[in-house]
This record gives C-alpha cells, sequence and structure tokens, in this order.
C-alpha cells in the first residue's frame, strides 16, 4: 500500500561544498550559503571545503540532530560520484537515507561556466533552490533487497572470457561460457607468438582452454549465441541459440542411448567430405571441409557442419559409422538460463584495411594484414610456419610493416583511436623475421612507436638492435610493380625531411582494430551503452572500469576498448571479481525507485501495463475489483507509466509528481511564494 | 634572446646566427588566418608525413609540404611565405586525399599563397594570367594561327565566350578593380621587368 | 536531347579548338546537346588565380556559373581545371552563406546574383553516368573501333581529388575512365604512378617550367614502359603540358618519347568516324601519325 503522506513542517539543512577552488573558483559559496538561508523550510545552510571528507560528513550528521532536520541538500559534485556518501551521513545523522537531495553545483555548473562567476552564481541558487523544494516533500522509503542467482554468464570466450570464467568456477561458482565459434581460443590462439616475451601464444593458451573444459564449474556452450536476456541483475533470465553443428558430443550421445558413440574428433569424416571452403581461423589462407575443426587444438573437439556450404550428400554419416554423431538434420536449439550476473567479452576483428584503398589491400598480392601475416609465420599454420611472398611462395628479404593502418585516423574511413597493440606485435613481427628469415631486413613504417608496458620500451630496443629499420612517416600509398610484385611503399622520412620509396617484397599492415561482428547485438540485448568510438562503455573510465551502467553485467577484453593480452586478462580478472561479489553476497539491493499504484485512484484500465518496458506491471484482481500490480524487482523507476495514467494513479517513489512539481515550480517561480 | 651577435663580418655573422626557436617567432594570427582562408582544420597536423610522400613536387625539389605545415602550427609566418618553395605545389590533392587528420594542406597552401600576396610577393607568372585575364577575360587567349585552325575546323573563328561577346568583358574587368588586382599586377609585373 | 550549358574554359578553344569541336559533334550522338556559354571567361585558372586571392577566384568563377543560371541549365565542360574552379565553387558558395554573400556583393555592382540552382558536370561524368549516357551507348556510338591500340589513361588531379568532394568514388585506382576508353575498342593499360599529376598545375609550369616538365618526364617514362601507343586525358591542360611539354622536354633534357596525347573528346570522335583533319590532330605538337596508322 502506497504512502503518499509528506512531512508537514519540513526542515531543511543545505550543506555547500567548495570543491577546494573546483567550486568556489567560480561560484560565490558563501552568497549562495546566504541565499540558502533565505529559502522557505531552510532551518540551516552552511559551506565546507571538501563537504564529501569525514568532517564535512560529521557537520551534516550533527546538524541534523542540532537542528531537528527532516531533510538534508548538499550542493556539490554529481550524485554519481557522491550520492551514497552524503546518504550514509544522512542515516547516520538518524534520518532516513532517501531523506537526502543533491544539488550538481560542479560538473553542470562552475565546470562549464568557468569564465562567468555571476551567472554561475546565480545558476547554483536555481539548483539549490530547486533542491530545497524537493527535499521537503521526500519520504522515507526502504531499500529493497531480492536474491541472486548463484550462477555467472559469460558471452565471449576468448583469453578474457576464458580467464573470467576459471576465476569465478574455482570460485565456485557455476559459470556459463558462450562462444559463437565452435572453439574456444578467441583471437589469441590464432597467435604465434606474444610480446615481449616471445612465448608461444597456443603453449600459453591451451592449457587454460584445457582448464576450462575441465573445470567442473564451468559449463561451455559453444557454436551458440545469447538470443534474449529479461530480468535484472541476481535474476537475468537469459536465452542461448545451440546453432545447428550437426554433430553430437560423446555425452550427448549417451543421453541418446548411443552406446560408445558421438563425435571423438578421429577426423575420419573430413576427408570424405566433397565441399571445400575458406578456413576463419586461417584467415581463409588454408581450406577447410563443410564438416570442420578450426584446427588440432580446438576446445571442445569436436567437429562441425557448415550448413550454408553442406550439400548433405551424407558421404560423412558413412564414414562416422556407429558412432552416429553426425546429424544432418539437426536444428537450432534454445536454452533457457537463470543468470546473476554477466560478463561480456565478445572482442574484436580488424577494420576492413582495403576500405584505405592507398595501400592496395586486397588489390596487390603481397600486401597483408597483420592476422593473416600471424597465421604465415605460424609453425601450424597453412604454409607451416614459412613466411611467403602469396604471388609467387618465394621468401620476402624486404618486408614493411605499416603501423597505425586505419587507426589514428580522423577521414571517417579509419578509426580515430589508437589500436593500442600494434606497435608492439608490428616489433615482434620484425623481430620474428629476422630469426626465421637469413638476412630479411624489417622496414617499420611508424609515427610513434607505443611502448607503454612493462619490459615494452626494453623489447623496442632490443628489435632496434637487431636490425630492424624503422622510419619515421606514415605510409602515404603502396603501388606494386607489375612485373616482380614487389611494392613500393612511398611515405616522408620526416626526420630526414625526405621522401621515401623504398621497394620491399611484402607489407604487412597493422590494421586498426573495431567491435567484433555481432557486439553490438550483444550491447544492446543487456543494455549497455557504447561510447562515440563504438567500443561498449565503461561505467567509469577510471573507477568502474569493468562495471557497465546496466547492474550486474561487466566488461572484460577488448569489446571495451583495444587491450593487449595481459590488460585484457586484467580486465577479465576485475571482472570476475566485480562480477561475484553479488553472487558470493546473495542478495542485492534495489533503489527503491518503484511506481507504487494508489489503488484509490486505480480504475485497472491496465493502458499502463503494456506500456511499461520491463514488464514489471501486471493487473490484478483485489477485493473484487481489477487493479494494477508492480513487480518491484522488475520495475526501473523510469517513469513511463506515472507519465501516462490519465487517472494520476500511479505514484513515482522518490520522483512524485508533487516532488518534480515543487521543484519545476521553484525554479519558475524563482523562489516567489 | 639577443640574436645579433654583433660581429663585424656579415658573413660570419649569417653564418653563426642564432637558431634557436623563440616565442616571439610565432605569430598566432598567422595561423588562424590561414585556418579561415583555407577552411580546413590546418592547426590538426600530427606530421606523419603522409603528405610530403604524397607529393608530386617533393622527391624533385626542397619543398616540403609537412614543413609548411608544421610553420603553420608553429605560427613562422615570415619564413613560410617567404619560402620560394611555396610556389612549387601544383594542386594535385594527392596530400589532401590522404590526410589522416582530414586536413586539406593543398589549401593551406593556397592560403599562404594568398598570404603571400598580400605582400606583393607573386610569382610573375601568376599576375601574367591575371592581365591576360584583365584584357581578354581569358588566362590563355586566342591567337591569329588558332583563329585560322578553329576556321577550318567548321568553328567561328572566335569561340562564343567573352572573345565574341565582347560586352562581358567590362563586367569581369570590373569584378578585378573591385580588388584592385589588375593595377596591383601591373605594378608588381613592371617592377620585376625592372629588376630584371 | 539533355542540354547543357557548354563551359569552353581557354586552353580548348584557344589552343586544342579540336577538342572543342569533338566535345561538341560527338557528344552530339550520346543525346547530349552542348549549348554556347555566351560571354564565359577563363574559370579562372584554380592554381595560378586562386593563388593570388581565393575570395577573387569565387567571384570570377560565380560570373560564370551566373551565365549558365541564367540559361537555367547545368553546366558541363571539358577540362579538369574548369571543374575545379566551377564545380568547386559552386559546391563551396551553395553551402557557405558567408561566402556566398560576400561574392554576392561584389557581384551586385555588374547585375548578376549567385542563386545556387544549378549544377555542374565533367563530360566523361555525364559519359560514363548510366543515367546520362553510359559505357553500352558510347560503345553502341561507335562506327570505326581503336582495335589494337595501348592506351594509358591519366585521369588529372581536379576531376578525382579530393575525392570526397566528387562523384565518384575513389581517387587511389579508379578504372571508370578505362571503361569509357575499352568501350572505344582500345585496350586500356595500366602504368605505373597513373595517378600522378601531369605537372603544370598550381601555377607551377609558368614559374618552374624545369620541375614542371620533370614530372611530366615521369609520366612518359611509365607510359613508355608500359608500351603505349597514346595517352589519353580529359584536360585540355594536362594535354598541353603532356603535348607540348614533350616538345619542351626535348629541348631542356634531350629526350624525345613522342607519345601521342589525345583528349578523350577526340578519342572517341575518331571512334564515331570522325576524321583527324576534322579534330584538328594535325595542331598537336606531338605527331599523332604513328597512333593513327594503327587505327586505320
Amino acid at each position: 500500500m502506497v504512502d503518499t503522506t509528506m512531512e508537514k513542517n519540513p526542515r531543511i539543512g543545505v550543506f555547500i561544498c567548495h570543491c577546494g577552488t573546483n567550486i568556489a573558483g567560480s561560484v560565490d559559496v558563501k552568497g549562495l550559503v546566504e541565499y540558502a538561508k533565505t529559502l522557505p523550510n531552510v532551518a540551516f545552510a552552511t559551506d565546507y571545503q571538501y563537504v564529501c571528507s569525514t568532517p564535512g560528513q560529521k557537520i551534516i550528521t550533527d546538524a541534523i540532530s542540532e537542528h531537528k532536520l527532516t531533510g538534508t541538500v548538499v550542493a556539490a559534485c554529481s550524485p554519481r560520484l557522491h550520492e551514497p556518501t552524503f546518504r550514509t551521513a544522512t542515516k547516520e545523522g538518524g534520518l532516513n537515507p532517501f531523506r537526502f537531495e543533491m544539488a550538481n553545483i560542479r560538473e553542470q555548473n562552475s565546470w562549464v561556466h568557468m569564465h562567468d562567476r555571476e551567472a554561475a552564481t546565480e545558476k547554483a541558487k536555481d539548483a539549490v533552490r530547486m533542491a530545497v523544494a524537493k527535499a521537503s516533500l521526500l519520504q522515507d522509503l526502504e531499500v529493497k533487497t531480492v536474491p541472486v542467482e548463484k550462477a555467472a554468464l559469460i558471452v565471449g570466450a576468448g583469453v578474457a572470457g576464458m580467464q573470467a570464467a576459471l576465476d569465478l568456477g574455482n570460485a565456485g561458482i557455476k559459470t556459463y561460457l558462450v562462444e559463437k565459434n565452435p572453439t574456444i581460443g578467441g583471437r589469441m590462439s590464432q597467435l604465434d607468438k606474444t610480446f615481449p616475451t616471445l612465448d608461444c601464444s597456443q603453449c600459453i593458451l591451451t592449457p587454460k582452454m584445457v582448464d576450462v573444459y575441465r573445470n567442473p564449474n564451468i559449463e561451455l556452450m559453444t557454436y551458440s549465441e545469447v538470443e534474449a536476456v529479461e530480468g535484472y541483475i541476481g535474476n537475468f533470465d537469459v536465452t542461448i541459440r545451440k546453432k545447428a553443428r550437426g554433430v553430437i558430443s560423446m555425452e550427448e550421445a549417451e543421453a541418446k542411448g548411443i552406446k560408445g558413440g558421438g563425435c571423438n574428433g578421429c577426423g575420419d569424416c573430413e576427408p570424405v567430405c566433397p565441399v571445400i571452403k575458406p578456413n576463419p581461423f586461417e584467415m581463409g589462407m588454408k581450406p577447410r571441409k563443410a564438416i570442420y575443426i578450426y584446427h588440432p587444438q580446438v576446445v571442445p573437439l569436436l567437429y562441425t557442419v557448415d550448413f550454408d556450404s553442406c550439400i548433405k550428400c551424407g558421404l560423412c554419416v558413412e564414414a562416422c559409422g556407429e558412432k552416429k554423431a553426425i546429424d544432418l538434420e539437426m536444428m537450432d536449439e534454445f536454452v533457457k538460463l537463470k543468470i546473476g550476473t554477466v560478463i561480456i567479452a565478445t572482442g574484436y576483428e580488424l577494420f576492413p584495411v582495403e576500405k584505405k584503398t592507398e595501400w592496395g589491400y586486397k588489390q596487390f598480392d603481397n600486401v597483408v594484414t597483420s592476422l593473416e601475416f600471424e597465421r604465415l609465420i605460424c609453425a601450424s599454420g597453412p604454409t607451416g610456419g614459412n613466411v611467403i611472398r602469396p604471388s609467387d611462395g618465394q621468401k620476402p628479404k624486404k618486408i614493411g610493416f605499416v603501423l597505425c593502418a586505419g587507426s589514428r585516423d580522423n577521414t571517417g574511413v579509419g578509426k580515430p583511436y589508437c589500436s593500442r597493440f600494434c606497435c608492439m606485435y608490428s616489433l615482434k613481427h620484425a623481430h620474428q623475421i629476422i630469426e626465421k628469415i637469413p638476412g630479411a631486413t624489417p622496414y617499420l613504417f611508424y609515427m610513434d612507436i607505443r611502448s607503454f608496458g612493462k619490459m615494452y620500451e626494453e623489447f623496442y630496443y632490443r628489435i632496434q638492435d637487431e636490425g630492424a629499420k624503422f622510419i619515421r612517416g606514415r605510409v602515404s600509398n603502396i603501388l606494386e610493380d607489375p612485373a616482380t610484385k614487389n611494392l613500393h611503399v612511398y611515405t616522408e622520412d620526416t626526420l630526414l625531411g625526405r621522401p621515401v620509396d623504398v621497394e620491399l617484397d611484402m607489407v604487412v599492415l597493422a590494421a586498426a582494430v573495431q567491435p567484433m561482428e555481432g557486439a553490438d547485438t550483444v550491447r544492446k540485448l543487456f543494455g549497455v551503452s557504447c561510447s562515440q568510438d563504438g567500443w561498449m562503455l565503461e561505467a567509469h573510465p577510471k573507477l568502474n572500469p569493468c562495471g557497465t551502467t546496466t547492474a550486474g553485467v561487466y566488461l572484460a577484453g577488448v569489446c571495451q576498448g583495444p587491450k593487449d593480452i595481459p590488460d585484457a586478462v586484467a580486465q577479465a580478472e576485475g571482472a570476475a571479481s566485480v562480477a561475484s561479489i553479488p553472487l558470493h553476497r546473495g542478495f542485492v539491493e534495489l533503489e527503491p525507485y518503484f511506481a507504487q499504484c494508489i489503488e484509490e485512484k486505480c480504475a485497472g484500465c491496465g493502458m499502463c501495463v503494456n506500456l511499461c518496458p520491463y514488464q514489471a506491471l501486471s493487473l490484478v484482481e483485489k477485493e473484487g475489483r481489477r487493479l494494477m500490480q508492480v513487480t518491484e524487482a522488475k520495475c526501473k523507476g523510469c517513469g513511463t507509466c506515472g507519465g501516462f495514467c490519465p487517472g494520476g494513479a500511479i505514484w513515482m517513489q522518490h520522483f512524485a509528481t508533487p516532488q518534480i512539481v515543487a521543484q519545476i515550480d521553484a525554479f519558475l517561480l524563482g523562489g516567489e511564494q | 634572446m639577443a640574436k645579433a651577435k654583433g660581429y663585424s663580418d656579415p658573413k660570419m655573422e649569417e653564418k653563426l646566427r642564432d637558431r634557436y626557436y623563440y616565442r616571439t617567432d610565432s605569430n598566432p594570427e598567422f595561423s588562424k588566418r590561414i585556418r579561415d582562408i583555407s577552411q580546413t582544420v590546418s592547426h590538426m597536423c600530427y606530421q606523419c608525413g603522409t603528405c610530403t610522400g604524397s607529393c608530386p613536387s617533393a622527391p624533385r625539389s626542397s619543398y616540403r609540404i609537412r614543413l609548411f605545415m608544421r610553420r603553420n602550427v608553429m605560427g613562422l609566418e615570415d619564413e613560410a611565405l617567404t619560402d620560394p618553395d611555396l610556389w612549387l605545389c601544383t594542386t594535385c590533392y594527392s596530400c589532401t586525399d590522404r590526410c589522416p587528420r582530414d586536413i586539406a594542406p593543398t589549401d593551406v597552401i593556397m592560403a599562404m599563397r594568398n598570404l603571400a600576396a598580400e605582400r606583393d610577393i607573386i610569382p610573375v607568372n601568376f599576375l601574367k594570367t591575371v592581365q591576360a585575364i584583365y584584357t581578354t577575360g581569358h588566362g590563355v587567349p586566342n591567337n591569329d594561327v588558332n583563329r585560322a585552325a578553329r576556321q577550318r575546323l567548321g568553328l567561328e573563328r572566335e569561340p562564343p565566350t567573352v572573345h565574341k561577346y565582347k560586352q562581358y568583358l567590362p563586367g569581369i574587368q570590373k569584378i578585378l578593380d573591385h580588388y584592385g588586382l589588375k593595377a596591383r599586377a601591373d605594378k608588381i609585373v613592371a617592377e620585376a621587368e625592372k629588376h630584371a | 536531347m539533355r542540354e547543357y550549358a557548354f563551359f569552353l574554359g581557354c586552353i580548348a578553344p584557344n589552343r586544342y579548338p579540336g577538342c572543342e569541336s569533338a566535345a561538341i559533334r560527338t557528344s552530339r550522338k550520346l543525346g547530349i546537346e552542348l549549348l554556347p556559354l555566351e560571354g564565359a571567361s577563363c574559370c579562372p585558372a584554380p592554381g595560378a588565380f586562386g593563388s593570388i586571392d581565393l575570395k577573387i577566384w569565387y567571384a570570377m568563377a560565380a560570373r560564370n556559373l551566373v551565365l549558365a543560371e541564367k540559361m537555367k541549365k547545368d553546366i558541363a565542360l571539358l577540362c579538369n581545371g574548369c571543374y575545379k574552379s566551377i564545380w568547386d565553387v559552386n559546391h563551396k558558395l551553395k553551402h557557405n552563406d558567408e561566402l556566398r554573400d560576400g561574392v554576392n556583393e561584389v557581384l551586385k555592382e555588374i547585375d548578376m546574383e549567385f542563386k545556387g540552382t544549378i549544377d555542374v558536370w565533367h563530360l566523361i561524368e555525364l559519359y560514363y553516368d548510366p543515367k546520362i549516357v553510359g559505357v553500352d551507348k558510347v560503345r553502341d556510338s561507335v562506327v570505326h573501333p581503336l582495335t589494337r591500340t595501348r592506351i594509358g589513361v591519366h585521369y588529372g588531379c581536379h576531376l578525382v581529388k579530393p575525392k570526397k568532394e566528387h562523384h565518384f568514388g575513389d581517387s587511389e585506382n579508379p578504372m571508370w575512365i578505362e571503361e569509357l576508353v575499352g568501350a572505344l575498342g582500345a585496350e586500356p593499360i595500366q602504368y605505373r604512378k597513373k595517378m600522378q599529376c601531369c605537372g603544370a598545375g598550381g601555377g607551377v609550369r609558368g614559374y618552374d617550367i624545369a620541375h614542371s616538365l620533370d614530372i611530366t618526364n615521369e609520366k612518359m617514362i611509365n607510359l613508355h614502359e608500359a608500351k603505349a601507343d597514346a595517352v589519353t586525358e580529359v584536360c585540355p591542360f594536362c594535354q598541353l603540358q603532356f603535348d607540348r611539354g614533350q616538345i619542351e622536354i626535348k629541348e631542356k633534357f634531350g629526350k624525345y618519347w613522342g607519345l601521342p596525347v589525345l583528349h578523350y573528346s577526340e578519342l572517341l570522335g575518331l571512334a564515331q568516324g570522325m576524321s583527324p583533319a576534322e579534330l584538328g590532330l594535325d595542331l598537336h605538337a606531338v605527331d599523332c601519325t604513328p597512333f593513327l596508322k594503327k587505327i586505320l
């Protein structure tokens, strides 16, 4: 039953923060205090250097009892920063914490009107007056707690998703790891070596892949995608689409009663398949069949049928024989999961660098991308680790590396941001060709070498010492000699101040990175925002880098912005840690900003029910009447229903009509009664 | 900050001249005017060298478009406007097409040339085009050999431009006179020819 | 018949009149009537003139645009330099009120006003655009295919650069004029640094002729290496630089290439059956006979 009564004789305390000179530098704080004292219902007003400090909070607590306050107003920074602080102080003073109202006079005032003290002060007065008007009408509210499902979902099983899954699994949490590809491992499994340590990427990654597979708390769902998401922190209802892979595992076979059946990865099916397609894991440089695995170390070791190209000839089914692992009539399945918290780790792909036509990718045979180069130099790659020129299979002796290939580009074609790991992997590539091809010379065309990580600058030193040539100039264009298929790379050696025409055997473009295809769909399903560069938006760039604005949804790895492996893993561990907090705690507190039905006024028309974007409203029979009822845990307090209800029968807690009207009046009437 | 060292031998003075860059060397107004005239974000150059690498004039001369972009950012007005290389840009716009910062360096050069012209630094050939347009309406006017050729091809001896319709010439001259361009051109050309 | 105001510029009518007559006669066969733009002047030369004062360049080009606005016809032209001036100024004045007001202030003195009511096209764009002419129609108009000839295409700068301001996408390795050359029965060839400037623009030809010719010479070296029988372009100024430039290169550097230079309109004229004399090919500085022998 909703309580719409409000304080009869409000006594409000106003606390104005200097924030050092952040506010006091452009707002007349003393004048503001004097002004506040003149406002109706204000029983006490004061200012302090830093109201958020311990002594600052004590001023609030003390004033509440001393002046018998019924509500508090702090005029300071954004509520996103210190609302919890001041609520706590209000509570410690003996008031309900929701009797507190904050006026933002920093982000929305002093910082933007730095050079107009007079107007900034006037605006601050408006903000304080409005806050006082609302605070006078605030009610006691109780925080709602809801139980949390002790299960986590991780979307994307690259190195970040795997690390997060391992951390959560090892902490005893049931973890679903969903991966759209047939195998886990992600981008890292495509890399040959990693900088600056030159570890073999697969050698350090495959043990983790095996761990993920073996961990009893991790449920792997490969070749699967998130289909639908409902619910809220602690209680997400997630539907997973298990794409038809045409092959059943040994466990699935056993469940079906096929003794000793199911796919054991023997590979008998593959040679008989007549369909040949490019293998995306090898960047299309190696063929695969319509029934395939990406590479020998896939996890799970389970073949997949590409139904887009399968001609259903049935040869594979024959070859599989008694194992009966192949089902060419398999359909997609949907699995519903109950999830407490979610980590998104959808990773990246390369920017389509052929759009920068001046570099000739997809026009000239011997211009390749960095990921193609990773496969070419990888011992398990399409050439067995022999770097060759695509045009003639010859060993290149002079190889160019074009850095910032599409990064730091404001033309609208490329990406404005720095892709952050290209400098370092290009140094690594340079090292690798020096090591693998006797007499080879790498030429690195760069604007800046950004070697910011631990042992990175030392790595740069080492590669320079090994004989790599560094030319400080962004590549203007690349032309192919039609006879030799050699490439002429044009730029300026900006340090010599001379234009340069270097003839090279092969050129590797360190292409910019962009969010993975499909990441946007996942992002929207979980209600996560994206920053203007297209990557997913963290809750705070410095102080909440793993969180999002959706409670219970966290980010790990490159989906939040370009990161190298150490950073991706570090963020994954961070995300696993924050994602586990509500799971271990067992409950979450919800801000009580729920819609409530004023039953006397509700006509039971039900129009609000369909308007609610969160399915939080329903119609119920009560004492012979039809009434609207709110499922509080689902309600986000958006106000859609409250604004619409023709009978004014919906009460938005903490944002109730009288409270908002009071604020508007206070603003428009300029303090006149 | 003493820039002149007071050596008696001017050659020695020049050889050992102070080559520091001083803040006073910079004229911020220069960069602003360049930006206004060129209508491009000329101050956003990060000196990557894409422009020079694209430039057909760079490999055969000391002309470096990147250097002019730098002079613009640093406000080195005199150095930019008095450098004879300023006039070696063929305005091919290759740098503009490729600039990752989406600047039009070609238009920066054009703006610099406009500012040099304000100081009467303009190569004579540019002004002769102006004179020709003032007198005939065309930068490359008709001549008798061509008139004969036109006739042979079945064309009128004068093309149907201001060449044939001479009543349009005063309008053209009025526009040029509005800016006093013809008078300036005559003066600078005469002076240059006197020196030559 | 689509009608356009034909902006002639300077070099076509006053140095290579064959381009002018070829353009008029060949376009007519493709459904384009080129009407005289009476009283037009120099565009004025974007490099030589714009370098002095862009404001005056805007005003002078605007005067030419107003002449066509009065005819209520879009402008068609056959020179990249003119395209730079007329297209660019039209575009800038249409989108920048401040510039337009400044220009109209001056035009008022001669009772003119730029209104921004027309568009500007290079003839070669009209030929390529399937909505106007299109490659097929060009091919259909051919009566005398230029078979067995290898032709290098020089796009010139101001037709395709800067790319975002123009009608056909990429400026790094465009192939659309090659399609139009192929439609004439000739073999369009690729050569090194196809997109390099002819060397004449920006006033450089007048300012430092040796520098300018050295750029031209590089083009000649690359075309020669690719065994071109001729080079075609869509800009009489590039034509002048290549054609007379070869004589100047011989005088200055002692090397003679003898590579025939033909404007696309002239090539189209030959393919549509016009005679070399009708096209005034004898007015070219470089003898076109070796090329003509291949096709006649």
